[in-house]
């Protein structure tokens, strides 16, 4: 039985609703009837063990692969198995873990490809804001992707993401390969920004504590299971962070006392 | 040195309809990741289709248009029909290799049982030649030259002017993460059977027009110089494509020219080779990237 905080209650109302859903390459399911959810303005990190199937998750909710079982909702409405174009009309935004950028386009055609159904006009300006985001890229709108640095590339695959500014953001590791300082910088003030801005964040992360440290919510996954949903602070403070996070622990594990 | 010039103007015609088709070829494989084997025997059905026009007493410049259209829709059909049934059922990469050869042989044989195994030419009617710098050139020679600069021209500007074009390199390079900036990539996808199609069509029309006869395997028999020539530039970049159709053009003729006319394709096997042993990975990056068959 996934753990709970006693204050789930008071969480923003869903904004994406994900029930149930089991999701896998063909074979037998990796992801077995997982449900979380996030509200606008609200930001939810999924952290858990290599393999524990949280791509994979992300991946069935943002609609590159199919749902086996149960129901996503975006915005009350039944998403559930829609492709992916479809999702991100209604504001489905996608960072995946790999395979985040459009390696043999330009800085500036990818930022362009991320503004696909902006009108003609819009383009120029999104990436302008966008660029002030990251203005690092302004350097590099000329050069192909493929010959961008790993953190580099990261940058652009969030600025491209940025370009619909969507009403729910679904990133897979957002900060892999970023420095420790730029890691905390897309956490601390480009994530938060987004949840501040009234978009839904979720979030899969490996450096577990930053990303709580935003978080307003935080689920554990192992083994294709959710096994604890949690207030992120709750979950911060816990003595046993580093089992929980391996998911070995799924017990209310004591919140450590001010002595 | 009197055979080399008109050798040039030789290779720059067969340079203009290697162009067209490798250029169609590249872009089909680039784009939806099929190794398209049966493409010569596309060019061929197209030729019959301007063929059964042309006798029908349609001008043959109005015919290759009706094949252009004939091959784009054919080949959209032939993907969604034939090639999208295997993809959807998991056939990857080496698997579609062998369904593209045998669709080529069916083609084939199907032409074969239509028309008699004998050779067709169209009804052109006779036009003046002209003389440039010591090469004779007829009006339809020219006229091939003209439509490969604006194909290629075409080509150009759509892929780097228009959003069609950025959706379609972007499908090619990443189809999942297209869709999930919004692209429709099942529309672009036919899209470019549909453009890769019209350049096989013209290109199956222009080659008999040079070669004034042919027959079920006139196209089949081109196929290796449109491999060489895409191989060469680098197999899924157009303007490879158009940088090795003019290689493998001016070097087969002047080949032939110099050597012995039998020795074309050999000229054309001998490029691809040497690319092959130079540069491995010009070919092999792109079928091992791993990335999905998108059909
Ligand atoms: N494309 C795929 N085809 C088949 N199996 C896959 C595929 N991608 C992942 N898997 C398998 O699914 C399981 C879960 O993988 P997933 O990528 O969801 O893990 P993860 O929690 O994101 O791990 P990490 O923290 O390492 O990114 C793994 O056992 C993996 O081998
Ligand atoms: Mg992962």
């Amino acid at each position: 039985m996934p753990t709970s905080s006693a204050d789930e209650a008071g969480r923003p109302m869903p904004h994406l609703l994900v029930d149930g859903l089991s999701a896998g390459y063909g074979g037998a399911p990796i992801v077995h009837e997982a449900s979380a959810r996030a509200g606008l303005g609200e930001i939810v990190t999924i952290v858990g063990p290599n393999g524990a199937g949280k791509s994979t998750f992300l991946k069935a909710v943002a609609g590159m692969i199919p749902a086996l079982a149960g129901k996503v909702r975006l915005a009350g409405e039944d998403v559930t198995n829609m492709r992916a174009n479809h999702l991100a009309r209604r504001g489905l935004g996608y960072v995946p873990q790999v395979n985040d950028v459009f390696d043999t386009l330009t800085v500036a055609d990818n930022l362009a490809m991320g503004g696909y159904l902006l009108k003609r006009n819009e383009i120029g300006e999104r990436t302008e804001k966008v660029m002030e985001v990251f203005p690092a890229l302004k350097r590099m709108l000329n050069r192909t992707a493929s010959k961008l640095s790993g953190g580099e590339r990261k940058m652009l695959a969030m600025a491209r993401v940025l370009m619909l500014e969507p009403s729910l953001l679904v990133l897979d590791e957002p900060t892999s390969n970023l420095s420790a300082d730029l890691s905390r910088v897309v956490l601390e003030e480009h994530v938060s920004r987004l949840g501040e801005s009234g978009a839904a964040v979720l979030i899969v992360e490996q450096k577990a504590q930053a990303a709580l440290a935003i978080s307003d919510w935080a689920y554990v996954m192992a083994g294709g299971v959710i096994r604890i949903s949690s207030a992120a602070g709750d979950l911060l403070a816990r003595k046993d962070l580093a089992e929980v996070f391996l998911g070995r622990s799924t017990g209310d594990g004591e919140v450590p006392k001010a002595s | 040195m009197s055979q080399l010039v008109p050798a040039i103007g030789f290779g720059l015609i067969t340079a203009s309809i290697l162009a067209i088709a490798a250029v169609g070829f590249t872009l089909q494989f680039s784009v939806t990741n099929i190794l398209n084997l049966a493409y010569g025997d596309v060019m061929t059905a197209s030729a019959f289709a301007a063929y059964i026009a042309n006798h029908a007493g349609v001008d043959i410049w109005l015919s290759l248009l009706m094949a252009a259209l004939f091959g784009a829709v054919f080949s959209m059909l032939l993907n969604r029909f034939v090639y999208f049934q295997f993809v959807r059922r998991g056939t990857r990469l080496f698997g579609m290799i062998i369904v593209t050869i045998a669709m080529s042989l069916i083609i084939q044989n199907v032409l074969l049982a239509v028309f008699r195994p004998t050779f067709f030419s169209y009804e052109v009617s006779a036009s003046a030649s002209y003389t440039f710098a010591g090469m004779i050139l007829t009006g339809s020679q020219l006229a091939i030259m003209g439509i490969a600069v604006v194909a290629m021209v075409s080509v150009h500007l759509l892929s780097t002017r228009t959003r069609l074009g950025k959706a379609m390199r972007a499908t090619a390079t990443n189809p999942g993460l297209a869709r999930s900036c919004g692209v429709a990539t099942d529309r672009v996808i036919d899209v470019a059977w549909l453009l890769s199609g019209a350049l096989c069509g013209i290109a199956g029309v222009v080659l008999v027009l040079n070669t004034a006869t042919f027959s079920e395997v006139t196209g089949a028999n081109f196929l290796v110089p449109i491999i060489a020539a895409a191989v060469l530039g680098g197999i899924g970049q157009p303007y490879g494509a158009m940088l090795g159709a003019v290689t493998i053009g001016l070097a087969s003729e002047v080949a032939a020219s110099v050597i012995n006319p039998s020795y074309k394709d050999v000229v054309a096997f001998a490029i691809l080779i040497v690319v092959l042993l130079v540069r491995p990975q010009g070919i092999l990056s792109e079928v091992a990237s791993g990335k999905e068959v998108a059909a």
